[in-house]
């Protein structure tokens, strides 16, 4: 429970109204969560709490749109949107707009029962009928959010209100990873009011339930949100009930790192995001730092099964051996991420199989037997091994300075040098942003291999990326284009269950299939973090789900 | 084409002799070859943007998509037949032109695809921040080169070399490191200036110096040549036997002379430094064009990019048309010479 902590730092001096709204938060039983991850740096004197006061945030990328299907987008939306339910640590549900829910027997109806009095910040209430529009708003082919469509599209029905505060949602088939999709940011409740305005004026300017309302969007620089004073919605895991103590938050953009850590230095951003792994040990010291490994599908190298040489097993299981991940990873990222032998699943999601992260320990010899059973026997000048005089050639292709950044590739080219120790010839090709996006290295005759993750709270996300990918229920979000039916209807077959004893046993059957036929090499857990100079602001937090940065606990001390 | 109307119109007002009516129309037509050259320059800016970014390899509906979600996969018909609809995509390029190009002939510059608001909006709220920063990056420019070329040509060896030695590193500068190394010296470790988005005058410092000690080096080395040989000139010999002071010779004599190759350099420099302010604003995170720019560029944001290219090529014409005029009152001689 961190809000007692804030209670007892606060208590002997305070402004009354903070005082007031902390023990209705600990006294409502707020589930208050720690933030996922260490927790390092100075340890916390005692402070005097402001109420009132700008945050200053300098984070790293701008998104298109506020709000929207990009992880980028849940990490500002979430300022301005509440949503149906809140993740926290262990994948556990609590409550959020909705107060309680309940599945039917067949699990195809689900029922959630609504916080009362909510109203948006446009001044129209959030009831039943707000949530049935945006759900339809999603799922619109005309205003889709592809990822909304990814998780639930297969599997909603319909949604209806029943009344003012019973929200009913009809799948198709079983869902239980519902609720922890219904977590992420995503699927943060806009107004109705707001989206009859058009998608145009949605993407600057969603209007949501939140503890933040944006005041001012400039572009290139920052977005400036200003207090809800009425927000009475927060999620059950806040550190207090209310609104926000700041009256403002300046998100800022700040791509450089050098200028984004710079800032936090200079004092003039109180906490900064992605604190660069040059300045990792220094700001583990002076300031408070949060790491979030984020769960889902961790950085993964897939390999194409439809090409050669990777459409042989061995050849897969080889290169697996061949690399000695656990090092590279260590030595291109020091501190600033983790190394996840599991190429299914990150270390940090529920039901991620920890057996797998030794499946395939650096064994060069192993690698050498492997191709040698495989055909590759020869050597060609390069000590390149080849087969039908053909060399053992693989292009790894990736998106530089977006999927992929600096410290990556670094760890891309320490792979390439000890895959050519056994005789492969990987070629590194980093793509321009547009390059990646456009489409035209998204095909499965266009790579070998390529690396990729996969932000998200539940292990159901094996569902997105490893469905078969098949002509009438085409699936690009399988990079490795491997269709294996089995595969397919245990991760189906684990998605559908309540019973978390046979959905571990499911989805760990899944992650045994996919590491067996190594068709995706793990490479190392995304992770995000946040450094905060608790001398000037205390209380900011990750939320568990995606790791959206969360302000409206947050308050200014006085120095 | 009122430009016309008005020109016709007074011309014939003002028919006083056959020699200067002759000089009239002769000025008429440059002012009109101008304008026509302008147009002209703008139309193919638009024009070779346009059809750039539209055959570049990759589906635009694609990246609209895969930017609004960070995904990199290929996109179903059904998914990508909205976007198509609604940017007309579908429609021949020849007709995508066409629907430009005639927009732009009533001030329309279009929608962003990506930023979903009119690109006139999008630039007027960024233009300003980079108009300021690259007028303080010229002026800062000149001063440097022309105390530098004042202070240290023909002043005997030692005093020669230190200043054109300057000049020659200054010249070969990149931006983007220059920048890094203002912003970690005096931003960051001295903490004299403002490490993010100062809008105001501290905040203007570094990142004008980021653009101007380059081209004070360029700006130097040009007039220094020029300055060198003004000096040797018979007339500055005569102005010191007149007994005029040298700080007046160089200033009030030589000046004038040295100057012109630089000024023709500015048309071009105002260009340059409005593009290289994108180097600037991005490291010191400074508001303004070079941001938007950047990330309309790798979206392909055809409307925005190209409302930007426009707005540069718009700058080079009248930076080009500025430097004519300046011509003129620099060396009257060239007035004359023009008729």
């Amino acid at each position: 429970m961190k809000c007692s902590l804030l209670v007892r730092r606060a208590a002997p001096l305070v402004a009354l109204t903070v005082v007031a709204a902390t023990i209705a938060a600990c006294g409502g039983g707020a589930d208050g969560s720690a933030p996922a991850g260490a927790a390092g740096g100075p340890a916390l004197s005692p402070a005097k709490p402001v109420r009132g006061g700008t945050i200053e945030y300098g984070h790293q990328q701008e998104p298109p749109c506020i709000s929207g299907g990009w992880v980028e987008q849940a990490y500002i939306s979430r300022q301005v949107f509440d949503s149906l339910v809140s993740q926290v640590k262990g994948g556990k549900i609590v409550p959020w707009l909705a107060t309680s829910w309940k599945a039917s027997k067949d699990q195809l109806t689900w029922t959630f029962k609504l916080k009362p009095n909510v109203k948006f910040s446009d001044g129209t209430p959030l009831d039943a009928a707000a949530i049935k529009t945006n759900f339809e708003y999603w799922l619109n082919p005309k205003t889709l959010n592809s990822t909304v469509a990814d998780y639930v599209g297969e599997y909603y029905e319909s949604s209806a209100a029943l009344d003012a505060t019973t929200f009913q949602l009809k799948l198709k088939k079983p869902y239980s990873p519902l609720l922890s999709a219904l977590s992420q940011g995503y699927f943060g409740i806009h107004s109705p009011a707001g989206l009859k305005r058009g998608v145009d004026k949605e993407c600057v300017d969603p209007i949501g339930s939140g503890a933040f309302v944006i005041q001012k969007w400039s572009r290139g620089q920052n977005v400036t949100f200003v207090r809800n004073p009425n927000y009475n919605s927060p999620p059950a895991n806040a550190k207090h009930q209310g609104p926000a103590y700041v009256d403002k938050l300046v998100w800022k953009f700040l791509k450089e790192p050098a200028v984004r850590y710079g800032s936090l230095t200079s004092g003039q951003s109180q906490v900064i995001y992605d604190v660069p792994s040059v300045d990792w040990d220094e700001a583990s010291k002076k300031y408070q730092v949060l790491r979030y490994l984020t769960p889902g599908r961790p950085q993964t190298l897939s390999l194409n099964v439809t090409r050669a040489p990777f459409d042989d097993v061995k050849v897969r299981q080889a290169l697996a051996y061949a690399l000695d991940r656990k090092n590279a990873v260590k030595s291109a990222f020091g501190g600033a991420a983790e190394y996840n032998g599991n190429g299914s699943l990150s270390q940090s999601t529920p039901d991620y199989d920890p057996a797998l992260a030794d499946a395939y320990t650096y064994n060069p010899d192993k690698a050498g037997q492997l191709l040698d059973a495989a055909g590759w026997t020869k050597k060609n000048g390069d000590g390149i091994r080849t087969k039908d005089g053909k060399p053992l050639k693989a292009l790894v292709i990736y998106g530089a300075g977006s999927i992929i950044n600096a410290d990556g590739a670094t760890l891309l080219q320490t792979l390439q040098e000890q895959a050519k120790q056994v005789g492969f010839d990987l070629e590194l090709k980093p793509l321009t942003l547009t390059q990646l996006f456009g489409g035209q290295y998204s095909t499965p005759d266009t790579y070998q291999a390529t690396p990729g993750y996969w932000t998200s709270p539940t292990a159901g996300v094996l569902y997105i990326v490893w469905r078969q990918n098949l002509k009438d229920r085409p699936n690009y979000n399988n990079s490795a284009f491997y269709n294996n039916p089995e595969l397919e209807k245990t991760i189906e077959a684990a998605n559908s269950t309540l019973d978390p004893a046979e959905q571990k046993a499911l989805y760990f059957k899944a992650q045994k299939i996919i590491s067996d036929e190594a068709v995706a090499i793990g490479l190392y857990t995304r992770t995000s973090s946040l450094a905060i100079d608790t001398s000037k602001l205390r209380d900011v937090w990750l939320e568990d789900s995606q790791g959206e940065p969360v302000f409206s606990d947050a308050y200014l001390v006085k120095q | 084409m009122t430009g016309t109307v008005d020109i016709r119109v007074s011309t014939a007002d003002a028919v006083p002799s056959r020699a200067s009516r002759r000089s009239v129309t002769g000025t008429a037509r440059r002012i009109l070859f101008r304008l026509a050259n302008a147009v002209g320059v703008l139309w193919a800016a638009a024009t070779v943007t346009f059809f750039i970014q539209a055959v570049l390899p990759g589906d635009r509906a694609t990246l609209i998509l895969n930017q609004e979600t960070g995904r990199a996969v290929k996109r179903t018909a059904a998914e990508v037949a909205p976007i198509n609809r609604r940017f007309g995509f579908d429609d021949s390029l020849f007709a995508q032109y066409l629907h430009y190009i005639g927009g732009l002939t009533h001030g329309d510059l279009g929608t962003s695809y990506q930023l979903k608001q009119p690109v006139t909006t999008l630039i007027a709220d960024q233009v300003g921040p980079t108009l300021l920063l690259t007028v303080t990056a010229l002026v800062l420019a000149w001063a440097i080169a022309l105390v530098l070329t004042i202070a240290t040509a023909k002043r005997g060896r030692i005093r020669s070399a230190l200043g054109s030695g300057f000049e020659v590193v200054a010249a070969g500068l990149p931006q983007y490191w220059l920048g890094v190394i203002l912003l970690v010296v005096f931003a960051i470790n001295l903490g004299w200036f403002p490490v993010e988005g100062g809008t105001g005058l501290s905040g203007l410092v570094l990142p004008a110096l980021t653009l101007a000690i380059p081209l004070a080096g360029f700006l130097g080395q040009v007039t220094r040549d020029e300055f060198e040989k003004v000096l040797d000139q018979p007339f500055i010999t005569s102005a010191r036997a007149r007994g005029m002071s040298d700080l007046d010779v160089r200033t009030k004599h030589a000046l004038r002379h040295a100057v012109l190759p630089a000024i023709t350099l500015s048309g071009w420099a105002l260009g340059a430094l409005f593009s290289g302010a994108v180097v600037a604003e991005l490291v010191f995170a400074r508001p303004g064009l070079g941001q938007v720019l950047v990330g309309a560029a790798s979206a392909r944001d055809i409307p925005l990019v190209s409302g930007v290219v426009m707005l540069v090529a718009g700058v080079y014409v009248v930076a080009n048309l500025l430097v004519d005029l300046a011509y003129g009152i620099v060396d009257p001689r060239l007035k004359d010479g023009a008729s």
